[in-house]
């Protein structure tokens, strides 16, 4: 099985066989993206694997940076600003900053240019019934200009076309008559929602990635094929549910991002195995550390994405926050001569000033090498030699009356204070008790830090899984194929409409069962809607259809089943007040292969044979004894003792003094305060 | 009564307009030769732009100051911008 995740700076490669880890990693190439991934499955050999995982941060990285392919847009005449206006919200540090402009106004950055967006006399109503119809005459000239300025694709999102897609089937017609070759999307087929603002932003998106990704892909699956893969080629989707790559084309802009993603449902893949239902996710990169939830087993996911502030797609996406904290932060001076770590970055160049590509200013990766921490001569699986000596240099060259022997300290317990108090926020956002949770530390620099949070919050443990480093692209084989439709229409529920929802259900349900052929033979239909009380301007996602049919009897159910989603999210609950549904979704999930953790028989905890002695500096007032372990010597019970040290080929895990870590089944290890008098 | 409070006589023109100087260009997006100057209100205040007739591209955009020689005093205090 092959994972691929598609960085802005590298491109990495896993595959597993039989149970064993192989990873490359390649230079990314902004001019030919496909070379790398193909690079990587050649030198891994890619030939017989069943399946091939894509992720990539293309999409967004074009997005963000706004790498755009000219693309024009047309709406309701009188709406073409729609994609300025966003939802209206301002940041809360934005609110009295008369200066403040949207990322993607038309005087910063936006995605289509003014001139590119064009009006068009037509209109529905909100019920479907046509007030003007669609001006052909008008509609002709207006893309014949847009042909002259040489766009390459097209975006349409009429107002109410969600109700009625008649007008923007028209235009996508006119479009290929008129503009032959240039890609069209159209909000109907795209996202049909309500709420014109996200339509035309996803249909936006959509075409740019259409542009972005048709090439790509089927460059990638010849090339793949050339290489002996006669499997399937996935695309995951923004949280982290794969799509064969022709599917995923259709509706594109569910791939725009999906590394995170693939982290927590890796987290959740693992946690079935071993027996944790309820995990924070922290995934500690050079950067930043995104940290996310999994309450019973599940991932929060929400109906939407939000690439930059209020430029929302309606993408299913699984919440990440993230916290500017990483291996790579630096370390400054603050004006009170304090220091402060991030939320600025070394990068991957130059780096931290050990890696001695240049980098001058101290690191948090610099300060745990100091500490004795880090080998610096096994760094990256031996890739780099760390230099302490630059280390040292860099934090003495700081501006501050703090002692040396105290910045390097201070560096280490903000950093780790950082994401403690970023999980903490996440769990105090869901209203969950942070002592039934576990922390799962991944990336190459979660095991190094994150075991120290337990000492500032109350988790019940922390693990660190096996492959931590690589545990975001081991996610890719951990999971399976999602296939949904959606559809919105504002209907209050009670016995008179019940013949309406359950026809809108039975529609998407016969849609979706047509697209998937024969695959979905036998396989049950999750029901879901967004709704809310009559009155309200927002809504709860993802309320559960009970199983069955939808009627006037067993509606009382579903409405049972939107007040508990109510009181489960606000803490309380208004059963005499008449609950409308916005949006309705049916999902099929078609089980993929994935990676198989083999569990180990259950032992008797024991004491590690260490591999030998290190002496950690920094850590307390004197420097402090502590005993280090290779980790693929360490066997299911193994027990360490913290202070103490374990490593491994890309990553490092840090036990500090008062806690012990114990080798779960699968090779995850399980760090926890060591109880009084313990020995 | 009302001839004394009038100030000003009433229009002739149907409605208000910005005159629309030609201006000797090539718009770069289109190809299209009919480029005029002109102030338009947009996001950020007025703005004197030189746009194409055919396609609206903008060839050239500078701010415009809306009262003309006259600078507010409060206009001259620097300020953080540029988010």
């Amino acid at each position: 099985m092959f994972g691929v995740d598609v960085g802005g700076t590298f491109t990495d490669v896993v595959a597993i066989r039989d149970g064993r880890v192989e990873v490359t990693k390649v230079p990314s190439s902004r001019v030919d993206p496909a070379g790398s991934v193909v690079e990587g499955a050649r030198r891994l050999g890619v030939a017989g694997s069943p399946v091939f995982n894509h992720a990539s941060t293309m999409g967004l990285n074009a997005v963000l940076e706004r790498r755009l392919p000219k693309i024009g847009f047309l709406a309701t005449e009188g709406f073409r600003d729609i994609l300025d206006r966003g939802t209206i919200h301002r940041p809360l540090d934005a609110q009295t900053d008369p200066a403040w402009r949207r990322t993607f106004g038309d005087v910063s950055r936006p995605l289509v240019p003014r001139y590119l967006r064009r009006g068009i006399r037509e209109r529905k109503t909100a019920r479907g019934e046509t007030l003007f119809p669609l001006d052909e005459a008008q509609a002709r000239h207006e893309l014949e200009i847009l042909g002259r300025t040489g766009v390459q694709g097209i975006a349409i999102c009429l107002i109410n076309a969600y109700v009625d897609p008649e007008h923007e089937l028209r235009l996508a017609e006119l479009v290929h008559e008129v503009l032959p070759g240039v890609e069209v999307s159209i909000s109907s087929a795209t996202s049909p929602l309500a709420k014109e603002y996200e339509r035309a932003s996803t249909t936006v998106i959509d075409v740019i990635m259409k542009l972005l990704f048709s090439d790509y892909a089927k460059q990638l699956d010849s090339e793949l094929g050339a290489l002996g893969f006669d499997g399937q080629l996935n695309f995951a989707d923004c949280a982290a549910n794969l799509l064969p790559w022709e599917e995923a084309l259709e509706r594109p802009f569910r791939i725009l991002f999906a590394g995170p993603a693939a982290g927590t449902v890796s987290s959740g893949h693992l946690g079935r195995v071993i027996g944790r239902q309820h995990l924070l996710c922290a995934d500690v990169g050079g950067t930043s550390t995104d940290v996310s939830i999994i309450v019973d087993g599940k991932p929060f996911v929400q109906n939407t994405f939000e690439i930059e502030h209020d430029l929302i797609i309606n993408a299913l996406s699984t919440e990440v926050s993230s916290v500017g904290a990483g291996g790579g932060s630096l370390v400054t001076v603050g004006t009170s001569g304090g220091l402060l770590v991030g939320p600025g970055s070394a990068g991957a160049e130059p780096g931290p000033a050990c890696y001695g590509r240049g980098g001058t200013q101290p690191t948090v990766t610099d300060a745990v090498l100091l500490m004795g921490v880090l080998d610096p001569n096994g760094f990256a699986g031996g890739e780099f030699q760390l230099d302490a000596s630059a280390s040292e240099a860099a934090f003495l060259a700081l501006d501050t009356p703090v002692p040396y022997d105290e910045r390097i300290r201070t560096t280490y317990r903000l950093a780790v204070a950082h994401m403690a108090e970023e999980i903490l926020n996440v769990a105090v956002r869901h209203g969950v008790d942070i002592r039934d949770f576990s922390l799962m530390a991944y990336g190459a620099a979660g095991g190094m830090l994150l075991p120290a949070a337990l000492d500032l919050l109350p988790l019940k443990e922390v693990i660190v899984p096996p492959n931590p480093g690589l545990f975001s692209a081991i996610g890719l084989l951990s999971t399976d194929q999602v296939y949904y439709e959606s559809e919105s229409a504002y209907v209050v529920f009670g016995a008179d409409t019940a013949e309406g929802i359950a026809a809108v259900y039975d529609r998407m349900e016969a849609r979706l069962r047509e697209r998937l052929g024969p695959v979905a033979t036998g396989l049950p239909v999750r029901r879901s809607f967004d709704g809310r009380l009559v009155g309200q301007g927002w809504e709860i996602p993802f309320v559960q259809l009970p199983d069955g049919p939808v009627t006037a009897e067993s509606l009382s159910a579903v409405i049972a089943a939107f007040h508990d989603a109510y009181e489960a999210r606000n803490g309380n609950r208004f059963d005499a007040f008449p609950v409308e549904g916005v949006t309705y979704r049916v999902e099929i999930v078609v089980p993929a292969e994935k990676v198989d953790y083999a569990l180990a028989a259950e032992t008797e905890p024991f004491a590690a044979t260490p591999e030998g002695t290190l002496t950690l500096s920094h850590v307390a007032a004197e420097p402090v004894q502590a005993e280090w372990y290779s980790r693929e010597r360490l066997t299911t019970g193994a027990t360490v003792v913290g202070p103490a040290v374990i490593r491994e080929q890309l990553s490092t895990t840090y036990i500090p003094p008062g806690q012990q870590a114990v080798v779960g089944r699968v090779g995850e290890i399980v760090i926890t305060q060591r109880k009084e008098g313990a020995k | 009564m009302e001839d004394h409070v009038q100030t000003f006589p009433r229009p002739q023109a149907e409605r208000l307009y910005v005159e629309r100087q030609p201006v000797a260009a090539t718009c770069p997006e289109c190809g299209g030769s009919d480029v005029r100057a002109y102030r338009v209100l947009s996001e950020g205040g007025w703005w004197q732009v030189e746009k194409c007739q055919d396609c609206l591209a903008s060839l050239r955009r500078t701010p415009a100051p809306a009262l003309g020689s006259y600078v507010p005093l409060g206009t001259t205090v620097p300020r953080e911008t540029g988010r």
